[in-house]
């Protein structure tokens, strides 16, 4: 029972871990909440499925080329909604929202649902882990989480472009004054938040069957995960999905299995009433000025 | 210097009705009062001969227009002391529950289970989010989006108040017509007591605690008391228009928390204008005929929907009703460029 | 700036006109008083959209011989639609009835059918059809709340029947299949896994209390949520606990979708057995992989994806539905059933001689016919009766099992009931 639970929690943590990198990503850097991260999400999983059922393209190609066009997508979607509403939360929170929906919508309405949406695994067949069948599909996940997350930490503190981040998520006025163009890091983090997100879809995704529904659940758990964590910090935002993650299927191990998605709930009313600003968030009572 | 002849420019100039403050004018003719009272007038006395002239499905449109109205209301009540909510859903799904549960349960009439449930629900909501007003921004907004899905899935796994079922066949109003003018009463009544709320000393306080929170503070005021409060209020008028829908359609399901509810009365009053509750109102009462007249669409409704909304928004940040309230106020004039 | 501004508000009342202009011309378009038939539903699900689909091909194939005879003139059929989105679970159910009642009250639909999938939709929307005096032939929701409502005020949900089975029928048969499975291979250790949904939950119950009746050893008995991504808790107990057989009854593609692939990776040695989508969809191998072998399907009622030899009606429907659309239905469930509601309708409005709802109803009462389905007759309850014995009798359903053929390739092979089978139950070679 032991190992099941270590095994499977682990990787339930890590899928967690993936939906909300992404959106934690763009948050930590631009201070923007993408709320269409969900639709994003689901978009790069059917973008790469008809790359591979229309387009005759093999699965790592169409994965990298959907990795690509989502990113590309979130670039775009920065320039021509996000620009002229910048600085109002309240806008940027209703554009990126609709853009969202409306993603999900269209694709509702061009009939993607139903069980024929399913993306191929990239290996068949699994192996045996301390006597826990686990396929090799669930052990990709496991190594994509934490290839992406040692890959930031390389590409934040080692990079121009990742210092530049970091620059602007500390000060952005300062950031400014030292010629770092707040506009072209925003594009440029919302870019990489859909590209990750993009990447979790692909490994993801394959595990089950595609449906736009999946968008609203990816957006919000990788909010639960935000909460549960704090929202600014990537260790927190980590271990927020590990205690979702192995309470979840300790829940389902040792309550009951409907009691799985109570979980993300009752983790979340605990750490508010414990530390409102969830695990490693900074308490911000009040409003921060310079 | 290049020729500027034939060149225009708009020339904007204010109306001299207006003394010192937005609320106080110079009256000086008739002319002057039919100028102030006509944009106040005639939508509530629009509103009022609405329920008698529709019926049916559009009167049911009415009941939903006024329900999101009031849902609208309530979050920018609580935006103007700085709490930005995105789970609208969490008042109207109490309310519902509350209502639905008092008259399947214990079998009370309407006349009861409502005042009941917009009472228990704004005490019911103010206690749940009381821990999260601390925060402040995005945070908040997170939170009070998860809240009611998340209490959907509880209903959902324990089974309790009808579980994935539902309750059904409440009692209902007694009479279409007399629901709708309950809804469409309610709704004005909350307009203007909330327009003059905000403009008595104590929503002068809430709207300090938005712009400037340590200042309120160093007033010997405590926030957090006043913030819960705003809360109260909040849900209270949330909870009133889940109370009245459950009973309108004599149903009551776990999509009382659904995300439309929190969805719709942020894009009415993003579309409508933040601050004046008159945008709230308007923008609802545009979004909601509108998002029904596009169900000949089908499938693409919603969608066109979101993308009718990131237009004026994007278009017109600072909402319809501020817009068209410059407009009205003021002389518009081209004059050549010298 | 400014002059920005301008143009994108000249876009916004452009689409807005756009908008307007599109709205009447769908409205219209009617040419001889055509006898209308609504489809509120939910088009994005399986059931919805395959049933639509039949729906629509059922009613082509009268207008073809003239239309319904009413009062001494033919008159054709016209389907109108609204997509109710009541499957999804985000929608307020508030708002699916709004769906519902736009379309009974603009596009004034002499009757009903299809109707509500998600089962709270259903029991919501029987007072609306019940206040607006509309006859409807669900064949979606299979809960069996839908009977009681009825019992409670037979007078007032006069109007409201039911042309498919109900999950207590598809249990039923199940159940039968599992006695076949304990006596001809002793198998006798049952693990059950169940979409928490009172269907589902009502399905999965009946199936355990015949199990523990009959002497199986129950392992597990499981609910997870229709959005549950996870199942490696019930699937390794059942694996430690060496379970011969899996029950799952599941409906919505996501979840169930995510368990046979969990299931196939996971290696559990026992044999699925229940209603999940994607293992008995015609497309299964496609999706899941040749891993679906051995796995046993019910499908309600028959003819919903799977021809069978022994029932001709079910070949010639699947294959007409195929030529039109390219390919079999999605779902192995009801499918069948929308297809069988147009013709007992037009048959009903033959009978009445009139649209008038209350002589319609009496006449639907009376309805005794032969369909894709079998035998469609109503109870008291309004509810199509079925059973295991005669298709000649009542309608049935069908149980059948993934097997390889000579060729090499996967195919469904009906296994109960007999009247019914091509086939035997296999043993997989791992359970031997």
């Amino acid at each position: 029972m032991i190992p099941t639970l270590l095994v499977y929690g682990l990787v339930n943590s890590v899928i967690l871990a993936l939906y909300a990198l992404g959106f934690s990503l763009t948050y930590g850097i631009s201070g923007l909440a993408n709320f269409a991260h969900g639709a994003l999400y689901i978009l790069s999983g059917f973008a790469a499925w008809n790359l591979i059922h229309h387009m005759g393209i093999p699965l790592l190609p169409a994965a990298l080329l959907s990795v690509a066009l989502t990113g590309m997508l979130g670039f775009v979607f920065y320039w021509v909604l996000l620009l002229r509403i910048r600085g109002i939360a309240l806008a940027e929170l209703v554009v990126t929202f609709s853009a969202g929906v409306a993603i999900l919508e269209i694709l509702t309405w061009q009939g993607f649902y139903g069980i024929r949406y399913s993306l191929p695994v990239f290996l068949r067949g699994g192996i045996e882990v301390g006597g826990v069948a686990v396929d090799y599909q669930r052990l990709l996940v496991l190594g994509t989480g934490v290839v992406l997350v040692i890959l930031l930490w390389l590409f934040v503190h080692h990079t121009r472009i990742g210092l530049a981040f970091r620059a602007m998520a500390q000060n952005e006025r300062t950031a400014l004054s030292v010629g770092i163009e707040s506009d072209w890091v925003g594009s440029l983090s919302l870019a990489m938040g859909a590209a990750l997100a993009a990447v979790a879809a692909l490994v993801v995704l394959p595990l089950g069957v595609m449906e736009s529904t999946i968008g609203y659940e990816v957006l919000i758990y990788a909010l639960a995960v935000a909460i549960v964590g704090g929202l600014e910090s990537t260790v927190g935002m980590i271990l927020g999905s590990f205690l979702i993650g192995f309470g979840q299927v300790a829940a389902a191990r040792f309550i009951g299995a409907k009691w799985m998605v109570i979980v993300p709930l009752a983790a979340i009313v605990v750490v508010l009433a414990v530390r409102p600003s969830g695990i490693l968030g900074r308490f911000k009572e009040l409003e921060e000025r310079v | 210097m290049p020729d500027r002849k034939g060149i225009y420019r708009k020339k904007r100039l204010d109306r001299g009705i207006k003394a010192r403050a937005d609320t106080i004018y110079l009256i000086a003719s008739w002319r002057e009062i039919f100028y102030l009272l006509l944009p106040r007038a005639f939508p509530v006395g629009f509103l009022l001969i609405l329920p008698a002239v529709l019926h049916g499905y559009w009167q049911k449109v009415l009941v939903f227009a006024c329900v999101y109205g009031l849902l609208a209301l309530s979050w920018d009540l609580l935006a103007s002391c700085g709490l930005f909510s995105l789970g609208q859903a969490l008042f109207f799904g109490a309310g519902a529950y509350l209502a639905g549960g008092l008259n399947y349960y214990l079998h009370l009439p309407p006349l009861v289970t409502v005042p009941a449930a917009t009472v228990g629900g704004g005490l019911l909501c103010a206690g749940l989010l009381a821990p999260v007003i601390r925060l402040r921004g995005v945070y908040f907004a997170m939170v009070t989006l998860m809240f009611p899905l998340l209490l959907m899935r509880g209903i959902e796994t324990t089974g309790v108040l009808g579980g994935t079922h539902g309750l059904s066949a409440l009692s209902p109003f007694p009479g279409e017509t007399l629901t709708a003018y309950l809804a469409v009463l309610a709704f004005l009544a909350c307009l203007f007591l909330f327009r003059r709320l905000i403009n008595s000393d104590y929503g002068l306080v809430l709207m300090a605690i938005r712009d400037d929170d340590r200042a309120v503070m160093s007033g010997g005021i405590n926030i957090y008391w006043r913030k819960t409060q705003a809360l109260f209020l909040a849900g209270s008028v949330g909870a009133f228009a889940g109370a009245l829908m459950t009973h309108h359609f004599q149903f009551l399901g776990m999509s009382a928390f659904a995300l439309d509810y929190s969805i719709l009365p942020v894009a009415a009053v993003a579309l409508g204008g933040q601050g004046s509750f008159a945008g709230a109102a308007l923008g609802s009462m545009i979004l909601v005929p509108l998002s029904e007249s596009l169900r000949a669409l089908g499938g693409l409704r919603i969608a066109l929907y979101c993308i009718i909304l990131m237009v004026s928004i994007v278009a017109l940040p600072e909402g319809l009703f501020h817009y068209l309230e410059r407009k009205y106020h003021q002389f518009e004039t081209r004059a050549e460029v010298e | 700036m400014k002059r920005k501004a301008c143009r994108a508000g000249v876009v916004f009342l452009a689409l807005l006109a756009l908008i307007v202009a599109v709205s009447p011309m769908e409205a219209g378009a009617s040419s001889k008083e055509p006898i209308v038939l609504g489809v509120p539903t939910s088009l994005y699900t399986p059931f919805g959209r395959d049933g639509l689909k039949a729906v629509k091909l059922a009613v082509e194939e009268i207008n073809a011989g003239g239309g319904v005879l009413v009062g001494g003139q033919r008159r054709p059929l016209e389907v109108v639609v609204a997509d109710t989105r009541g499957g999804e679970p985000g929608t307020p159910v508030h708002d699916a009835l709004m769906a519902y009642e736009k379309l009974i009250t603009e596009k004034k639909p002499h009757a009903i059918v299809i109707g509500a999938f998600r089962s709270e939709v259903l029991i919501a929307s029987m007072d609306l059809v019940a206040k607006y005096r509309i006859p409807q032939l669900g064949t979606i929701a299979q809960t069996p709340r839908f009977q009681a409502k009825i019992k409670k005020d037979p007078e007032k949900y006069k109007y409201l029947f039911r042309v498919t089975t109900d999950a207590l029928v598809d249990a039923s048969y199940i159940n039968r299949t599992l006695d076949k499975l304990k006596n001809d291979f002793g198998m006798n250790r049952i693990y059950f896994i169940y979409q928490d949904t009172l269907w589902a939950k009502a399905f999965s119950g009946l199936m355990s209390k015949h199990c523990k009746a009959q002497g199986w050893t129950q392992l597990g008995f499981d609910g997870y949520a229709a959005g549950a991504t996870d199942f490696s808790p019930a699937l390794t107990n059942a694996k430690a606990g060496k379970a011969q057989v899996i029950g799952m009854v599941w409906d919505v593609p996501l979840g169930a979708g995510v368990f046979v692939k969990q299931y196939v990776a996971m290696k559990v040695p026992a044999l699925l057995i229940g209603f999940i989508p994607p293992m008995a969809s015609p497309m299964a191998v496609k999706t899941v992989g040749p891993e679906v072998e051995y796995s046993l399907s019910v499908e309600f009622p028959v003819g919903a994806s799977l021809p069978l030899k022994k029932l001709p009606k079910t070949v010639e429907f699947l294959n007409k539905f195929k030529q039109k659309y390219g390919s079999l239905p999605e779902a192995a469930a009801v499918n069948s059933s929308a297809y069988d509601a147009v013709f007992i309708l037009a048959e009903a409005i033959e009978r009445a001689g009139s649209l008038d709802p209350d002589k319609l109803v009496v006449e639907l009462e009376k309805t005794d016919y032969r369909g894709v389905s079998g035998r469609i007759r109503f109870n008291e309850q309004h509810v199509a009766v079925f059973g295991h014995e005669d298709p000649n009798e009542t309608g049935v359903c069908v149980v059948f099992q993934w097997q390889k053929g000579a060729d090499g390739t996967l195919r469904r092979v009906p296994v109960y009931p007999d009247f019914l089978a091509e086939g035997k139950i296999l043993l997989p070679p791992w359970m031997k």
